[in-house]
């Protein structure tokens, strides 16, 4: 009796088992591709093999039909050009001697032209403008220049005269009100603030150094104005130190203390009588001193040795702001041999002459000032140019 | 507060001595900067104190200016700009004509012929400015057959005088000149003077030579050649041409030569059993001495000044770099540490520096370093630079320049230690491997 319940399980797990696991054993049914097939008719295949055909047709259609009524025909198409229009004299460069036919006949005509003696003058194809990104940075290279020094000077223009100083050109002018010398403009010779190299000019697509902008000189406090008590050159870093622009609260009692000690130390100093006049000199003006000097100092020729020398020279001035050539002398040196500080000397020397010719720019009134100058030449800024 | 009472107390103070403030004693500037251009000087066509010295006074006048212009230190000023003229030696100078044309030196000379053909020149150097004479004049006293030599020995003064350092223009170059193209090349010894003239041969073109190298004094030359099918090192004596070979053993290569300061002893390299090492000898017994023992490529060496120290490249840190020994060897001490390779390193004649040439991005340089590899600088910049050599006073470096291509070729260039004036040497046909003699006597 259990018999049908056994047969009946066995059918349902058989039956299960046909669908969970079916497919297994089975291949997967091929892909195939389909393709659309429409039933034409045979005068649909003709019409459709006529329309294949139609480039040979249209060739035909486009030469004007000679059997075709005059009324019939389209205007415009009715205008038959099928070959080119003979090539302009101009354009080929065809030679005299071979002068285009009357007969229209271009395709011989355009042949004759190719192989004539001259190369026809053809014209540049529409050059494509290709814009590509810079891979590195405009930065300017350094420009090499002859001259070397402190401030850059850009070059003048070609006919400028080169002379120390900028100068303007002066050209006749009959309707001005006065009536001024002509001359010739000037302008300083181009220069660079360091040796450029072959190795430099290499462009870089970084700046490697920055310029930066020079400190502004220090409006002078009336008592950086004091002149040291100490004659000794190494005072000009104490008198740097003075002219800093504003103390610091901290420091403030100190430059006090030192500015009274100097006032009071310069006083017992001074000459009792017959003492310097007049008022000090400012820091503006012993900058333009030591500008003017600074511009005709050529240390381009002094050797190594030289070069590592400081020299002090002292010089005698006119009232008229002239050094008194013979007054010239060096005073002592520091850093070199003594053939070394001569070869400095003589470079100082002529930079104090040279400048001073026309008379250096110092206040008349302050000639006590300067009637006596030392001027302490210190290359070590030079030498690494 | 107490602080702004002392300050005004100090200002009053101040104001209130005048004379106080104005101390005795002479104003007080300091220079610390200046210009670097070339010193404008005049140099007016020699007197000819007799006629036979007229066109050899106009030529020494020239071949003077071009000796003190060449160096890029000096500016000529044109005959056009003379407001007065040098009519006689002894003559006063008219300093204002010269100040108002800038001229800061002016040379005045004269030259004479003597009836058995000797030449005499005399000249006299004046600071223009100072009014006064550079130093005492001079005469130099020779044949017209050595002409330039005078020149060249006037032109050393004037820049001696001016610069204070010793000149450089009596010298002569020794090189190796080049003809064929580049596959097709054949070399030979050739001498010049320091300018490029009085060219003449020393060798023929049948063998490679390379590296020519001055003896201290001149008088010799150590170069390497192939005429044996091996690198090998000779000596030739100048005046004679007569040469020898360096002994050495069958099938080894020596190169790479240079004298030690004493003359005497000579610095190489030795490849013997495919290893390359520093070796000295004493070139009258012929006795070599190993100066250095690795596996590495170690050449190039070159002796300081003093003979006491010896600079060459090796490759012993895995790439070529500059080593500095003993001059009897002992453990060296590296000096190049950039990016690149470094090579043919050459002591300065002062001491104080050691020219090279370096390889960098794709670039060839001439550069300068500090004998202890400090402040290097590249001077040059070129598809092949290379060799490098010193004039006699150190101050200029003269190397070969070869151009990119099949047709490229070497040349000579000269540059000064600061890397301004680069310039070519005039040389016929192609030149390479420069050495610079010391001055002659």
């Amino acid at each position: 009796m259990r018999i049908g319940y056994y047969i009946s399980g066995a059918g349902h797990i058989g039956l299960i088992l046909l669908v969970l696991f079916g497919g297994m054993f089975n291949t997967p049914p091929q892909s195939f591709e389909v393709t659309e097939v429409s039933v034409i008719s045979g005068a649909e295949f003709d019409a459709m093999m006529q329309g294949v055909q139609t480039p040979d047709v249209t060739t035909d259609v486009a030469m004007p039909a000679p059997d075709l009524p005059a009324e019939q025909a389209p205007p415009v198409e009715s205008q038959p050009d099928p070959t080119p229009p003979p090539p302009a004299p101009q354009v080929t460069e065809a030679p005299e001697t071979d002068p285009v036919p009357q007969q229209p006949d271009p395709l011989p005509q355009q042949t004759e032209a190719e192989v004539s003696d001259e190369a026809p003058v053809i014209a540049p194809p529409p050059q494509e403008e290709v814009v590509l990104s810079p891979t590195i940075s405009d930065r300017p290279v350094p420009r090499p220049s002859e001259r070397v020094a402190p401030e850059p000077v850009a070059p003048p223009e070609p006919d400028t005269q080169v002379s120390d100083a900028v100068t303007e050109e002066v050209v006749p002018d009959e309707a001005a009100e006065v009536v001024r010398e002509e001359t010739e403009g000037g302008a300083p010779e181009e220069a660079t603030t360091r040796i450029v190299t072959e190795a430099m000019e290499e462009p870089s697509a970084a700046p490697t150094t920055s310029v930066r902008p020079r400190t502004r000189p220090a409006r002078p406090e009336p008592v950086a104005e004091t002149p040291p008590a100490d004659p000794a050159p190494e005072a000009a870093p104490e008198q740097q130190a003075q002219e800093q622009p504003e103390a610091q609260p901290d420091q403030t009692a100190d430059a006090v203390n030192d500015a009274l000690r100097q006032a009071l130390e310069g006083g017992a100093a001074s000459p009792a009588a017959g003492g310097q006049s007049g008022p000090p000199m400012t820091s503006g003006e012993r900058d333009a001193l030591r500008v003017a000097v600074q511009q005709c100092w050529n240390v381009g020729s002094l050797s190594s040795e030289a070069l590592r020398t400081t020299v002090v020279v002292a010089v005698s001035m006119t009232e008229d702001g002239k050094p008194q050539s013979e007054s010239l002398r060096m005073l002592g040196f520091e850093g070199g041999t003594e053939a070394a500080a001569r070869q400095a000397f003589e470079s100082a020397r002529r930079a104090i002459i040279r400048c001073g010719a026309n008379g250096f720019s110092l206040p008349r009134d302050k000639y006590d000032q300067w009637r006596e100058i030392e001027m302490t030449f210190n290359p070590e800024n030079m030498r690494i140019r | 507060m107490m602080t702004r009472v002392l300050t005004l107390l100090a200002a009053l103070l101040v104001f209130a001595m005048p004379a106080a403030a104005q101390t005795g004693g002479p104003l007080r500037i300091e220079i610390t900067e200046g210009v670097i251009e070339p010193l404008p000087f005049a140099n007016p066509d020699f007197v000819a104190e007799n006629a036979a010295a007229a066109e050899l006074a106009r030529q020494i006048a020239r071949v003077v200016s071009e000796d003190l212009t060449g160096t890029g230190l000096f500016r000529e000023i044109p005959a056009s700009a003379f407001i007065s003229q040098i009519t006689s030696f002894n003559s006063p100078v008219q300093f204002s004509d010269w100040r108002a044309i800038n001229a800061q030196a002016l040379i005045s000379g004269a030259v004479s012929v003597g009836g058995d053909g000797s030449v005499s020149v005399k000249f006299r150097l004046y600071d223009v400015f100072a009014g006064q004479e550079l130093g005492d004049g001079l005469q130099f006293n020779g044949t017209q057959a050595g002409w330039r030599r005078i020149a060249h020995k006037v032109a050393d003064a004037v820049y001696s005088r001016i610069t204070g350092e010793g000149g450089y223009f009596d010298s002569r170059v020794v090189y190796v000149a080049e003809a064929g193209t580049k596959d097709d090349r054949r070399k030979r010894l050739a001498i010049m003077d320091y300018d490029g003239a009085n060219v003449q041969y020393l060798t023929d073109s049948n063998a490679i030579v390379l590296a020519p190298r001055f003896s201290p004094n001149g008088d010799r030359i150590l170069y390497t050649s192939y005429e044996s099918g091996f690198p090998r090192i000779y000596v030739m004596d100048v005046a004679s041409v007569g040469r020898r070979a360096l002994p050495t053993l069958e099938g080894d290569m020596s190169f790479a030569p240079r004298f030690a300061p004493d003359g005497n002893t000579v610095v190489y390299s030795l490849t013997t059993g495919g290893n390359t090492d520093i070796y000295r000898m004493d070139i009258t017994s012929g006795a070599a001495t190993r100066l250095t023992s690795t596996p590495a490529i170690e050449t190039a060496p070159s002796f300081s000044p003093d003979g006491s120290r010896i600079v060459f490249e090796s490759d012993r840190s895995g790439s070529q770099q500059l080593y500095i020994m003993g001059a009897n060897g002992g453990e060296p001490q590296r000096i190049s540490f950039g990016q690149g390779r470094y090579g043919t390193p050459v002591w300065s004649p002062r001491g104080d520096l050691i020219a090279f040439t370096k390889q960098s991005k794709g670039r060839f340089h001439i550069g300068v370093m500090r004998t202890d590899g400090s402040e290097e600088r590249l001077l040059t910049a070129s598809f092949l630079d290379e060799g490098p050599t010193w004039s006699p006073n150190g101050r200029v470096i003269m190397f070969t320049r070869e151009t990119q291509g099949a047709t490229g070729s070497a040349s000579l260039y000269s540059v000064d230690i600061s890397g301004r004036n680069l310039k070519q040497i005039r040389t016929e046909g192609g030149a390479s491997d420069p050495a610079w003699s010391p001055l002659q006597r």
